[in-house]
């Protein structure tokens, strides 16, 4: 609908149009021959044409994706997640382990594991607030870059081998199908709910009363109305302030509605349902103990449950990014508790890797402590005569607008309740991070300089007059003579809903993709990736083998042989294992919430074939550093991660269910641990074997990546 | 006010018309049709024979339960509130007497069993409580009005994957506890690789022991148990202890490392969830997802029973602690003497007599004070249980309570056999004492001698030495019925204490010859009020409300509201004006309310009609006539 509106009133523009775009992509065409299935931002897709795009890409390009319906909204509609790498590469611990003499009730709860599960996982999606579907659309465009430039460009053809993208455009699709199809705004999800108690669900929502395919908004005049109309524009309404007196006629606006169910009340029980964003289990209830995030409680609506589920088990995630619009922005951690939470180690990566790389992109100013972190006492001493905001003092620097956190620091106030973001990172230990798209004074061309950048007013005007000339005026409805059924006399019009807060289709949202393509491919390059630089066997014994026995005179002992066998081998297998990402295999303290886990590497082979004189068939790695040193942050503190990590561990260990009652503290040896700093670890392994049988190292990291070894002797 | 107010000469005529006005009940109760009173005479048992001496299989329960249904259609309806990870359905019988109303229009009851996967004496706990009140109800007058004013909604098996393989599969007292989502113990990389397993396959889970010169044990002088070694220097026959039976199924060199778990699920709800305890998020499991939300679905749930073993406890919800917070520790020292000392004082009379520890705040006082008085009946109904404030970790009850508002109690089921097993009287069960219990009170039932079998990982083990399932956690079959028949009586206690609203009296008090305050007292004589004082808090409360009605003759003057004072005796004694939209109100456990209304007559006679409305308390209407 809001596309053959386009069409009819921008013939000319549209032609012109085109010719940018072909001279656009024509060089992309080139570099980039394979574009199988053909993609175009000039309008939004939408529920129906992102999961068209989705379902084509997904045959299009089986070895290199794989399409999964992770849940169902409220009202049904498929939840896909679209797995970018390549399917025939990877691998996982469990297919390499062979169990045996298993429980015979056998109980099948777990299920084998995906190759690209072994592979580090980044996790990007959009549009948890339906009517925020510019992230949607930048999740289309990485789809595209990823499947189409496979195979053309080097880097990221590596990085769809060794890594897994997780790409999810829509994580709530009933609010973006009633925002772009149904072009009714909806932030939050679909919920049958009865919300006013009449006994009838969602009878009174909002009503395109003109017909037009909109929902806009209806003014009229009311003399308690709170909105004057614009002196500069008078298309533009201006609300006033609480208390604010004025000669001029007063208005009220409200959106296309009427009263449904002939109860008195207009839109009082509307399809939407809850803030999908307020529904994670993170900072959910408030310090009295009562609800402070929506829904009945954490997780409660089916497509925030499909994400915890989704992040429970695919434990490879450790890039996170929620898109939502707008501002140009991005919030990394956290919104529901101070700053403090966070390890320094995490802050360090956050700031000055990702958000200085982020900074560049969007072409804003570098905080000077970033540049300079050897210098951070210095930058803190300065701050603490200029700045009242104390967390801004411990750091030594006030986050820049493009960067910066929800929390509001001067008066330490969370900024809400429940938010996915935050959750990811304190609870999964993700590198989790929400960029808000879309800032038209940035994003627009030519965009004139507006004075006052914090008045919306001054924006909105700005943009109307933009549009006006580049657009043909047709994201804004002028206002038009209504007769409302219960409101009488009025008019309506407005922006178009949608436009307001979404970049617009056409080169701006291309912009507005490529800019955020480009971080999220350099936080891909950023991804933890474990494997073995070198294996090697030496042989220190080789014999006939066979059973003998001592017997003991005195102090003489004389050995017997009791049976013959074959040829047995003592080997001392050494591995070399390394972390070539340039993160570490966790976030700080990621490796000690329950549900992650260490690094750990095996020695598999034939069990009856093989005994274990020194080292453990599996072995701990703890957390492998990645090669890139962390500016600004001082690894001092590293023993005290790994005391946290282990000491939960050997809890958990001694204290599992399954002994008898009195003896749950029973102590028994658990695997070895390899205590080796940094990103390498040297294994060894003593181990005595019958014949030859093949041996092979696996290695198995979380979010580091699984990779196998095969060993020859 | 010159007219004179001839009070005599009406109050002859008020009293003939309340002896007129019968009393109404608040549900209409009808005949019952095999009435017994007799404590010796029959009861119902036999019309639906159902043995308590053993525990049922989940194939079993789930069939008992819907056998019930059919035999008693207009008693108990039987729905599936979900599936289990493993996709049983989680049954839920709703036991009420359709005959007086539907189920979710009265105040009602929640009971769930066997939340932890072992801890199946919840279900025979639960079934107990469905059986008994079926097939009671045409006999026992008590059964008979509780099922026909109030609803039960009965989950005998919560977590019903593990439920079955704890009763079915040879496994310790410990395990299955948890719902079957996976989950690495051992931090290997593996999921649930690495479970119990019968070595010796006697159906039993056993502990494994090798014979070892170094080792700690020996076995006991009557070669039943393997026992420490005390004297290094000892001559004797030693073991190490490998663990519970099982194999070495991935190779690491472990046994049993990475057993079938994950969260426990009374750590998977909301309130108070960590992600530690409960991970990884709030209701993940399916088993308690479904459960809550049908809570949630059903807000006449009033109270909650949750079954679990072992350790005989009532542990109830308690309003929230504020002492704790304010008072230094010299006050706190100084208020913690001062309840044992009022404690003591009341054991005096009563040695159930409770007093609990905690200080809340004015607008909570109303929750402790119920949940003390309930809990101190549940101390003597349950005799040797004892009732402490139970934990909000995530736990199902602290969300019930702190969430939905409904007052909650977790029964620890059974405990030690001290009553039977402790002959020394020091108030513990020695080892020894133990095995003769299993002697002399089991008859020998319920011991594994250790016993010689071939492992495939260890060579030559010794298994045995402990007791058989159903010894230590869930009771033996000899005393499953007469823990089910008390714990029965206790939510049934719970159940005869639901709010009830009744309009004890009117009284009518002229105050000209056309004028007359008439005045309306409203009681609840039970011991929960309509509302929680949490739910109250949560905004979760349906208030109650007083309306009436008129002839046509008669005119309530208009009074804005607030509260009147009739007695000049007795100031205190206020009256809550009616409004003519009505008064709403709240009223507690063991309330009165009084409510006036100034009528004006004209004519004779009138009739006036007061309905009290309240959602817990049910509906209560009394009329009365006036006449000149």
């Amino acid at each position: 609908m809001i596309f053959q509106r386009q069409r009819e009133t921008g013939k000319s523009l549209r032609l012109g149009f085109w010719l940018t775009l072909c001279l656009l992509i024509a060089p992309l065409l080139i570099a980039a021959p394979v574009q199988k299935v053909p993609i175009s931002f000039d309008r939004y897709h939408g529920y129906t044409g992102t999961v068209d795009y989705l379902k084509k890409v997904a045959r299009a390009y089986p070895n290199l994706t794989s399409l999964l319906e992770i849940g169902r909204s409220t009202l049904g509609r498929p939840i896909y997640v679209l797995v970018v790498s390549k399917m025939k590469t990877g691998t996982t611990i469990d297919a390499h382990v062979t169990l045996r003499n298993m429980r015979k009730e056998g109980v099948k709860n777990v299920p084998p594991m995906k190759p690209y599960q072994g592979k580090p996982g980044h996790w990007i999606c959009g549009a948890t607030h339906g009517n925020e579907f510019t992230g949607t659309e930048v999740c289309l465009y990485i789809i595209d870059q990823l499947v189409s430039k496979y195979g053309q460009d080097k880097t990221i053809t590596q990085l769809v081998d060794d890594i897994t993208f997780y790409i999810c455009p829509i994580v709530n699709p009933d609010g973006v199908y009633n925002s772009v199809e149904k072009s009714l705004p909806q932030r939050q999800n679909s919920e049958l709910k009865d919300d006013d108690g009449d006994g009838r669900v969602n009878e009174d929502g909002y009503d395109d009363l003109n017909g037009d395919g909109y929902i806009t908004l209806f003014r009229y005049k009311d003399p308690q109305g709170q909105y004057v109309i614009d002196d500069q524009d008078p298309r533009l309404m201006v609300r006033l302030k609480k208390g604010e007196k004025t000669n001029k006629t007063r208005y009220s606006v409200i959106r296309e509605d009427k009263d449904n169910d002939g109860d008195g009340r207009r839109g009082e029980d509307p399809e939407r349902g809850i803030d999908l964003n307020r529904n994670f289990p993170e900072g959910w209830f408030k310090d009295n103990g009562f609800p402070g995030g929506s829904g009945d409680y954490p997780t409660s609506a089916p497509e925030t449950r499909a994400i915890a589920e989704f992040f429970t088990n695919h434990r490879n995630i450790l890039m996170a990014q929620f898109y939502h619009t707008s501002g140009g922005f991005t919030f990394r951690p956290l919104g529901t508790a101070p700053h403090t939470r966070l390890h320094p180690k995490d802050v360090a990566v956050f700031d000055f890797i990702m958000g200085k790389k982020y900074l560049e992109i969007i072409g804003e100013k570098i905080p000077e402590a970033w540049l300079h972190p050897e210098r951070l006492n210095e930058f803190r001493e300065k701050l603490k005569k200029t700045s009242k905001n104390k967390y801004a003092i411990q750091r030594g620097y006030e986050l820049p607008r493009g960067w910066r956190v929800s929390y509001n620091e001067e008066k330490d106030r969370r900024y809400a309740y429940g938010m996915a973001t935050d959750w990811a990172y304190l609870q999964y230990g993700l590198y989790s991070i929400t960029t808000e798209l879309w800032n038209p004074v940035k994003d627009l061309k030519d965009f004139p300089k507006i004075k006052d950048t914090a008045s919306r007013l001054e924006l909105e005007r700005a943009l109307l007059k933009y549009q006006d000339e580049k657009y043909r005026g047709k994201y804004f409805l002028p206002w038009k003579k209504f007769r409302h059924p219960e409101l009488g006399e009025g008019e309506i019009g407005g922006w178009l809903p949608g436009y307001r807060n979404n970049a617009w289709p056409g080169e701006p949202l291309r912009e507005v993709c490529e800019k955020h393509w480009q971080f999220e491919l350099y936080r891909a390059t950023l991804l933890p990736h474990v494997v073995i630089t070198k294996a090697t066997a030496k042989v220190l014994y080789s014999g006939s083998g066979g059973t003998a026995q001592a017997e003991k005179k005195n102090d003489t002992f004389t050995i017997k042989k009791t049976s013959a066998g074959s040829k047995v081998k003592i080997i001392e297998v050494t591995a070399v294992i390394e972390n070539q990402g340039k993160l570490a295999t966790h976030v700080a303290r990621g490796a000690s919430l329950a549900g992650n886990r260490e690094d750990a590497v095996w020695l598999i082979g034939d069990r009856d074939k093989i005994r274990f004189l020194q080292g453990t068939p599996f072995q701990i790695l703890g957390v492998l550093e990645g090669t890139m040193k962390i500016p600004g942050y001082q690894a001092g503190r590293v023993s005290l991660e790994r005391s946290t990590t282990s000491r939960r561990f050997s809890r958990r260990f001694m204290m599992r269910p399954g002994y008898p009652m009195g003896m749950m503290f029973f102590r028994r040896r658990g695997p070895d641990r390899v205590d080796q700093p940094g990103p390498r670890r040297t294994v060894k392994w003593l181990v005595a074997v019958e014949g030859n049988p093949p041996l092979k190292i696996v290695v198995t990291s979380q979010k580091g990546g699984t990779y196998v070894k095969t060993i020859t002797y | 006010m010159k007219r004179k107010i001839s009070v005599k000469h009406w109050l002859g005529l008020i009293l003939a018309l309340s002896f007129l006005v019968s009393p109404l009940s608040w549900q209409p109760l009808q005949a019952q049709k095999k009435k017994q009173l007799s404590p010796g005479g029959y009861h119902g048992e036999m019309d639906f024979p159902l043995s308590w001496k053993r525990y049922y299989s989940y194939a079993e329960w789930t069939k008992i339960m819907h056998d019930l249904q059919k035999k008693y259609p207009h008693l108990a309806d039987i729905q599936s509130i979900g599936r289990s990870r493993m996709g049983r359905d989680q049954y839920l019988m709703t036991i009420t007497a359709k005959s007086t109303g539907k189920a979710e229009s009265k105040p009602a009851i929640w009971v769930d069993g066997a939340i932890h996967g072992n801890e199946v004496n919840g279900i025979t706990c639960s079934l107990y409580l469905i059986w008994y009140l079926l097939t009671r109800y045409d006999y026992d007058p008590y059964v008979h009005e509780l099922v026909n004013n109030c609803t039960f909604y009965v989950l005998p098996g919560f977590n019903v994957d593990a439920n079955d393989s704890f009763v079915r599969f040879p496994n310790t007292p410990n395990n299955p506890r948890e719902p079957f989502r996976p989950e690495d113990n051992d931090g290997d990389g593996l999921y649930d690789e690495d479970r119990t397993e019968d070595v010796d396959g006697d159906g039993e889970l056993s502990v494994m022991y090798v014979e070892d010169p170094h080792g700690e044990y020996k076995l006991s002088p009557d070669k039943r148990r393997f026992i420490p070694v005390t004297d290094e220097r000892e001559e004797v026959q030693r073991f190490r202890r490998i663990g519970p039976e099982g194999y070495d199924n991935d190779g690491d060199g472990l046994i049993n490392e990475d057993d079938i778990g994950g969260p426990d699920p009374n750590r998977n709800f909301p309130y108070g969830w960590n992600l530690q305890a409960g991970n990884p998020y709030p209701l993940s499991e399916p088993c308690t997802r479904n459960v809550y939300e049908f809570q949630l679905a059903h807000p006449n749930i009033m109270v909650t029973f949750h079954y679990h073993n072992i350790g005989r406890l009532i542990m109830f919800q308690a309003p929230p602690d504020v002492g704790a917070k304010t008072m230094s520790s010299e006050e706190r020292q100084r208020y913690q003497q001062m309840v044992q000392e009022r404690l003591a004082e009341l054991r005096k009379t009563n040695k159930y007599a409770q007093l609990f520890d905690r200080q809340v705040a004015p607008e909570y006082q109303h929750d402790m004070d119920v949940q003390t008085q309930i809990v101190t009946m549940g101390a003597r109904i349950l005799k040797n249980y004892r009732p402490v404030i139970a934990g909000l970790v995530g736990q199902h009850p602290a969300s019930t309570y702190y969430m939905l508002g409904a007052y909650s109690y977790l029964i620890e089921l059974w405990g030690s056999p001290d009553f039977d097993a402790d002959e020394n009287g020091d108030g513990r069960v020695s080892e020894e004492e133990y095995l003769k219990w299993i002697d002399i009170e089991l008859t020998g039932e319920g011991w594994i001698m250790p016993h010689k079998v071939k492992h495939p990982d260890l060579g030559e083990v010794w298994i045995g030495g402990t007791p058989r399932k159903h010894l230590r956690r869930t009771p033996p079959w000899r005393y499953i019925e007469q823990e089910a028949l008390k714990n029965t009586h206790f939510v049934l206690y719970c159940a005869s204490q639901l709010p009830r609203v009744e309009i004890k009296e009117v009284d009518v008090e002229p105050v000209t010859q056309d004028l007359y305050w008439i005045k309306v007292t409203v009681v609840n004589d039970r011991v929960y009020p309509t509302s929680s004082d949490r739910a109250v808090q949560l905004k979760r409360a349906v208030k109650d409300k007083i309306t009436f009605r008129h002839s046509g003759n008669i005119k309530p003057l208009k009074m804005s509201g607030g509260t009147a004072v009739l007695d000049f005796q007795n100031p205190q004694a206020r009256f809550t004006i009616i409004p003519p939209q009505g008064a709403e109100f709240r009223l507690k456990g063991k309330d009165t309310q009084r409510f006036c209304v100034l009528v004006q007559m004209k004519g004779s006679p009138g009739w006036v009609e007061f309905t009290v409305k309240s959602k817990m308390g049910g509906t209560a209407v009394k009329k009365i006539t006036l006449k000149k």
